[in-house]
């Protein structure tokens, strides 16, 4: 009855069996050439570069610093995920409730973190942190304080920092499964006489938790991989274990024991992933928006904001602030002179504006690492959405395995995958060519992208693609016309992390590229170990106001069509 | 759009396909890019392209890692690449570097503890204190040796230290006590290595940033956020040549090389040898320390520079009467058990 006239009946079957193959099989083909293999080939020095050897997993286990390294690195993982999530409700929620320009304002304020490079981030968040920093001289002038309180340079700078960046994370798939609440459902209980805070726990809760928890788990293996923030703005109790995975690779050319520690890294996440799994379920975990389609979506209704609304919404509000912060202060240091950065800014000067344009090799980095991205989010879109869209239509044991085997690289240390590709690329002449370099980005954006298709793909109602089929559409006419419109929030999404992946990498770029194919942030980072050139914060300051003109104009002229 | 960028991007990869025929004379010299880089270019690449008619083309980023996968997968594209002491030595024992030879590279204008069979230093700098003139006005008591630094009572206020052992652990035994010469015996000993962790553990309570990139010593001090720092003299020069208030005490140092040196199976060999021998010809080694606040590690070099020059520069003569070299040997030994300990007791 689905099978269109003239079709040959076992070729059709033939087809159906095994196109879910098909759409995964260019993504499964590509994690195993870029990644699994050059992973795996350096992994196995853990067990020895000559013969096979545990010595280095028993230093792991009898020196007490790496068993607290990993708990550290376990214990801020789960404290920046929860603090992601916890404020990322308000900020959701402040999103799904306020009108089309006050949203896409909010869109930009959450994602505009992400356009900034870690280094600039970090740097920004000290000048306001540090003992003498804006904050601190800020709360000793109201009074609040009499003595500066240290924000950085322990936990909490660690937990500020990461949270910071990794809050879009969350914010996204939340602001979608809200927009997928029921209101009638809201609109009942309140009617029933629910107070705001048993709505928000027994209703908005359960029902966006999937879109949280996927959220999270992206957080979370992030959070793992982390070491350029905790090194910067961290103690050294707050070492990561990512930190001793570089130091040993890079610094010590220990490859056995970075590969080692990469191998626990590997392991424990695993085992934790496997296990959250089994209790959250794994539907829950790549499910996107909660009930039912059929309703209206989530809004503030006529009635306005009750009490707990209301609260919900200052909060939103403050956390937009504190995602704005650092970038507001971007701009003014940007203006100094001196090439110490200091907030406010000693003098007034476009000096590191003018050194941006006049030294071709700033303008040859951003236009270089554009391209890379460009390359990076078309490969991770078409890999990530027909992997995602296949594994619907493979047997469910498969399909497990896969899921797990898909997100991978989020957790491998970029480190250990930087060094396995220049091996695999050198002897092709793929090191620096930013084809290599987009390869290696494809393989670390193509799971974002599968993760939030596989979401999206949750409220796709396959009868509607059945139905089509039924009524003699071609599958391409279905998937046009019906498939993409529904799974598009998803692939965009998707799009925006994949090219955050490019952009934001220095180490691949630092292995990968040579000084004609060098990206931005590898120019950003070189030198760094002697001075910051403030240049890199004009060079931010430049990407930020590139972003919000692109998004204003577009703002401007959607009003005018409308 | 998408498309133009896409077309742009193959326009790009075709013209980065590197050229497989070379001139004659031609180099590729491979360093941390920055103002460092920038310094090396102006004194000595760009003089020695105009001197030979060679083509010196520039790259960034020598990681040793790097080197060691270049040699591994013999894709070298280097002739000379820059390290530390740390970097030379490690990169030696993994076999990446050429042996220098006396016969390629005459050395024997360089000074003692700085010379290397498999590198041609190319800079001292150097480790030492600098201080607030807010927190320690000139005219006031100022801190001027290692044992200053450990001495809260007497200089009071937060300090920050290098994340890494390296010359923390000998300042803070010179600092309690030890001779110069007795530093590294000492440090090899179990008690010798606990009472210098000891030393610097008792600091801790003061210690406000433990410092990652060179750069966060300058910024902590400008900012107010310690007093006192552990860090490198060309870092602290920068600073205050941008007049924050800063000074340093040249009573106690210890220096570092920096070092040039060949990566086996380089394709310019020939032209890196002559690179090599023309920056230790005493004028124009004395030209880097024009650009950048690092001091030659040749005796001639001194001959050009002048007073006021040679003030900024850790490897004066007179100087280096109070220094102790990092000994990378011993670094190069027990680096990876020291950097345990340490990184064991700071975070404990």
């Amino acid at each position: 009855m689905t099978i269109p006239d003239g079709f040959p009946l076992s070729a059709a079957r033939l087809l159906r069996r095994h196109a879910g193959w098909l759409g995964i099989a260019p993504l499964a083909a590509l994690l195993v050439i870029a990644f699994a293999v050059p992973v795996v080939s350096l992994l196995r020095l853990s067990f020895g570069e000559a013969g096979f050897t545990l010595e280095h997993f028993v230093r792991i286990a009898t020196v007490p610093l790496y068993r607290s390294v990993l708990l550290t690195t376990l214990t801020i993982s789960v404290l920046t995920t929860l603090l992601c999530v916890v404020m990322s409700y308000p900020v959701a929620y402040l999103m799904a409730t306020v009108g089309p320009r006050m949203r896409a304002a909010l869109i930009v304020v959450v994602l505009l973190p992400f356009w900034t490079s870690s280094l600039v981030r970090t740097t920004a968040w000290i000048v306001i942190l540090q003992g003498n920093g804006i904050l601190n001289r800020l709360l000793m002038g109201i009074g609040l304080t009499s003595e500066p309180v240290a924000f950085v340079y322990n936990l909490s700078g660690v937990l500020i920092g990461m949270t910071h960046v990794l809050m879009p994370f969350v914010v996204l798939p939340l602001y979608a499964a809200l927009r997928g609440l029921d209101l009638s459902t809201v609109q009942a209980a309140e009617g029933l006489g629910a107070r705001p805070a048993t709505v928000f726990f027994r209703i908005v809760v359960p029902l966006t938790a999937p879109g949280a928890v996927a959220g999270a788990t992206i957080v979370f293996m992030n959070a793992l991989g982390f070491y350029i923030t905790p090194a910067l703005m961290g103690g050294p109790a707050q070492t990561m274990i990512s930190q001793m995975i570089a130091d040993n690779v890079g610094r010590q050319l220990d490859w056995g024991f970075a590969a080692a520690l990469s191998t626990v890294l590997l392991g424990a996440t695993l085992v934790l992933f496997v296990l959250f799994q089994r209790v959250f379920g794994l539907d829950r975990l790549f499910a996107g928006g909660g009930g039912t389609k059929s309703g209206e979506p989530f809004r503030l209704t006529s009635r306005g904001r009750t009490a707990g609304g209301l609260f919900g919404a200052v909060m939103g509000f403050a956390v937009a602030v504190f995602l704005i912060a650092p970038i507001l202060v971007v701009f003014p240091m940007s203006l100094g002179s001196s090439p110490f950065l200091a907030f406010p800014p000693t003098d007034l000067s476009f000096k590191w504006y003018v050194s941006f344009f006049e030294n071709s090799k700033w303008v040859g980095a951003l236009v270089r690492s554009l391209e890379v991205a460009a390359v990076t989010v078309a490969g991770a879109v078409v890999l990530g959405t027909a992997a995602a869209i296949g594994l619907d239509r493979i047997g469910p044991r498969w399909r497990r395995v896969l899921e797990t085997v898909f997100v991978l690289p989020m957790i491998a240390p970029v480190i250990i995958l930087a060094v396995g590709l220049y091996y695999l690329f050198a002897p092709v002449g793929l090191v620096a060519s930013i084809w290599g370099l987009a390869i290696g980005h494809t393989v670390l954006a193509a799971p974002y992208v599968f993760i939030t298709v596989r979401a999206a793909l949750k409220t796709f109602d396959p009868n509607l693609e059945l139905a089509a089929i039924g009524l003699g559409a071609p599958w391409g006419t279905m998937a046009r016309r019906i498939l993409v419109p529904v799974i598009l929030p998803g692939i965009l999404a998707g799009a925006v992390f994949a090219f955050i992946t490019s952009f934001d990498d220095v180490i691949l770029a630092l292995f990968l590229t040579n000084i004609r194919t060098r990206t931005l942030p590898k120019l950003m980072y070189e030198g760094v170990a002697h001075e910051i050139d403030p240049t890199i914060i004009a060079a931010a300051g430049l990407i930020i106001l590139v972003t919000v003109l692109v998004l204003a104009l577009d703002l401007v002229l959607t009003r005018k069509r409308s | 759009m998408k498309s133009r960028a896409f077309l742009a991007a193959v326009l790009a990869a075709a013209l980065a396909v590197p050229t497989v025929a070379r001139a004659a004379d031609e180099m590729v010299f491979a360093s941390w890019g920055g103002a460092y880089q920038d310094a090396i270019r102006k004194a000595w690449l760009e003089p020695f392209a105009k001197a030979t008619g060679a083509k010196v083309d520039e790259d960034t980023g020598p990681e040793t890692a790097k080197i060691k996968a270049m040699v591994e997968t013999k894709s070298v594209s280097w002739d000379i690449v820059t390290a530390g002491g740390g970097g030379l030595m490690r990169g030696v024992a993994q076999g990446l570097f050429e042996p220098i030879t006396a016969d390629m590279v005459k050395q024997d204008d360089v000074i003692e503890g700085a010379r290397n069979p498999y590198g041609v230093p190319s800079e001292i700098f150097s480790t030492l204190i600098g201080f607030s003139t807010k927190a320690f006005p000139a005219g006031g008591p100022q801190p001027k040796t290692f044992a200053d630094f450990f001495d809260v009572k007497a200089f009071p206020g937060k300090r920050t230290l290098p994340d890494k052992p390296e010359t923390v652990l000998e300042a803070a035994l010179l600092a309690d006590g030890v001779p110069a010469v007795e530093v590294y015996a000492t440090l090899s000993t179990e008690a010798g290595m606990k009472r210098a962790l000891d030393k610097i553990a008792a600091l801790k309570p003061s210690v406000a940033v433990w410092w990652s990139s060179g750069a966060q010593p300058v910024q902590a001090l400008g900012a107010g956020d310690v007093v006192m720092a552990l860090g490198w003299n060309g870092r602290f020069q920068a600073g205050m040549d941008s007049n924050l208030p800063i000074a340093m005490s040249w009573a106690q140092q210890i220096p570092q090389v920096g070092y040039f040196m060949i990566p086996k199976g380089a394709p310019n060999k020939a032209t890196a040898v002559k690179f090599l021998n023309f920056i230790l010809k005493p004028e124009i080694n004395a030209e880097l320390s024009r650009h950048v606040a690092y001091g030659p590690a040749t005796k001639g070099a001194w001959a050009h520079i002048d007073a006021a020059r040679a003030e900024r520069l850790p490897s004066t003569p007179e100087r280096l009467k109070n220094a102790l070299f990092l000994d990378i040997e011993w670094w190069a030994k027990n680096g990876a058990k020291a950097t345990e300990a340490y990184t064991a007791m700071i975070k404990g």
